[in-house]
């Protein structure tokens, strides 16, 4: 009950997240650059608070627009194959983070952004997104994801051939379509919802791993965690081999009819036709294997 | 053509080789023609390098390398494999065995069960380095897990020293938050190497130790991104 709890919050929470780009936008008026770019331009971007707001669009042309904070100014340059732009503080101390940037960029474009405290929105826009606290929300289609941030919290949801995603204490959500996939925590808890993953690693050191999908026929998945939980929640329609093993922690299973397991401490279940190889480790933590 | 008498050693294996000056060779040959003892040994350092240049290995294709390289892959991988006391013998080549080797490797098997045991109650610290045991066919597994493990705590380090010439520049927020995860990473890897320690075998702990010094050279990476 109290999983289903959890996954109808982290729902109302994307929803949320979805919605806040239509405020930013709202004060996005004044133009700060407009550029001819091509179509695979570089972008680097420096955006220490605030929100930024990144959108894919299929035109030629780099456009950002937003609102600058009074303690904040915005510079920028480059040329059609890469630019560099950002906010900075303009007295020389710490900006107090009212800056929102709306970028537009071409479909093709990749961007690395660098940012401190500011939230990140960014939808259909590939590369490398790095922050000290800020959460990020991704969406959209992209060729490749790079996600850090060390305390904020990762929504992402993609159609992604590749993703790496790393937080320290932040929640980490994954949905979409991502194929590829490397995501961990430290000590913040990660939701996996995704079922198109055909390679994935998953794991945490404290944090606990709820998976609440069907692996894709062919998949090989592998979570692993210290002390954290990992909860797999599987349809009735699951195909799989499930290899689980704890060294000191419990294995609950609420499947019905599975044998006991053979070894301590492990178990191996048969779903279906055997489509994914699926591999639960943890040191200390609990693994719960539950139908949906 | 020093000594008129015979060829210097020089002069002979230079006839030998074919590499003598026209106008030298011309006087040596004429040398030869009368003197046995050096064309018998201009004779035999030809038919020296002869044979030299027949066992001469011949250049090795692309594709004979490929064919190799599984045989030369599993030699290496067997010598990264030491034998534990209790553990299963691995396999070494057939030879005659004579009595007295018998006593011999007795005793140096005792020898070295003892230094292994007495080292182990003295130090109960975790060996990271190629460390495997002839399990139930994880033997292989259990080394690749080691070198991996091995490698994520050379990298870690090499970052953590990097790291710190950073550490005072860093946003205090930052610093922080890389403090607090830092710790994290490192009570479990201490946990997983006590675990280790007492279980030296358990391929499991292997890779869940491997998983906690990847997310350390992940964290460390992250924090430098973010600096």
């Amino acid at each position: 009950m109290r999983a289903e709890f959890r996954l109808a919050g982290l729902a109302l929470t994307a929803g949320l997240l979805a919605a806040a780009p239509c405020t930013a936008q709202r004060t996005a008026d004044s133009v700060l650059l407009a550029k001819h770019a091509d179509k695979s331009i570089g972008l680097k971007i420096w955006a220490p608070g605030g929100t930024l707001i990144l959108k894919a669009w299929d035109r030629d042309s780099v456009d950002v627009r937003g609102r600058v904070a009074s303690d904040e100014h915005f510079f920028g340059g480059g040329d059609a194959r890469g630019m560099k732009f950002g906010l900075e503080p303009a007295g020389g101390s710490e900006p107090a983070g009212q800056s929102s940037l709306v970028v537009y960029v071409p479909r093709s474009a990749r961007v690395s952004v660098k940012a401190v405290t500011a939230r990140i929105e960014a939808s259909g826009v590939s590369g490398s997104y790095y922050s000290v606290s800020g959460s990020m929300h991704l969406s959209g289609s992209a060729s490749s994801i790079e996600a850090e941030t060390m305390t904020g919290s990762l929504d992402l949801d993609l159609a992604v051939p590749w993703l790496r995603a790393r937080t320290g204490d932040g929640h980490l959500m994954l949905r979409g379509a991502p194929e590829d996939v490397d995501v961990s925590t430290v000590g913040g808890t990660l939701d996996v919802m995704a079922t198109s993953i055909k390679r994935g690693q998953l794991g945490s050191v404290s944090g606990d791993i709820h998976y609440a999908a069907s692996p894709a026929g062919g998949a090989i998945l592998e979570f692993s965690s210290h002390s954290g939980n990992v909860e797999l929640i599987l349809p009735s329609s699951v195909s799989g081999v499930f290899a689980l093993s704890t060294v000191t922690g419990a294995i609950e299973n609420r499947f019905p009819g599975v044998r006991p397991a053979a070894a301590p401490r492990s178990l191996r279940l048969n779903f279906g036709h055997g489509g994914a190889q699926v591999t639960v480790r943890t040191y200390k933590g609990a693994i719960r294997v539950r139908p949906q | 053509m020093t000594n008129p008498l015979h060829l210097t050693e020089e002069e002979r294996h230079m006839a030998a080789d074919g590499s003598m000056g026209p106008e030298d060779l011309v006087v040596a040959q004429r040398h030869l023609r009368s003197c046995a003892e050096c064309s018998a040994d201009v004779e035999r350092i030809r038919g020296l390098l002869d044979r030299v240049g027949q066992s001469a290995p011949s250049p090795v294709s692309t594709s004979d390398v490929n064919e190799l390289w599984p045989a030369i892959r599993a030699r290496i991988e067997q010598q990264k494999v030491v034998a534990m006391p209790g553990s299963a013998p691995v396999p070494a080549r057939r030879r005659a065995i004579r009595p007295w080797g018998f006593a011999f490797g007795g005793t140096a098997a005792a020898a070295i069960a003892f230094l292994l045991f007495a080292r182990r109650n003295e130090a109960p610290t975790v060996a990271t380095d190629a460390v495997a045991v002839a399990d139930s066919g994880g033997g292989a597994a259990l080394i690749a897990v080691v070198d991996s493990t091995r490698a994520f705590e050379q990298e870690a380090q090499a970052l953590l020293n990097h790291f710190e010439l950073q550490r005072a520049t860093m946003r205090p927020e930052l610093a922080r938050a890389f403090e607090h995860d830092l710790r994290v990473i490192d009570v479990a890897i201490a946990e997983l190497e006590g675990a280790i320690a007492s279980d030296p075998t358990n391929p499991a702990l292997r890779r869940l130790l491997a998983s906690s010094y990847r997310q350390k050279v992940d964290l460390l990476k992250r924090v430098d991104n973010a600096s």
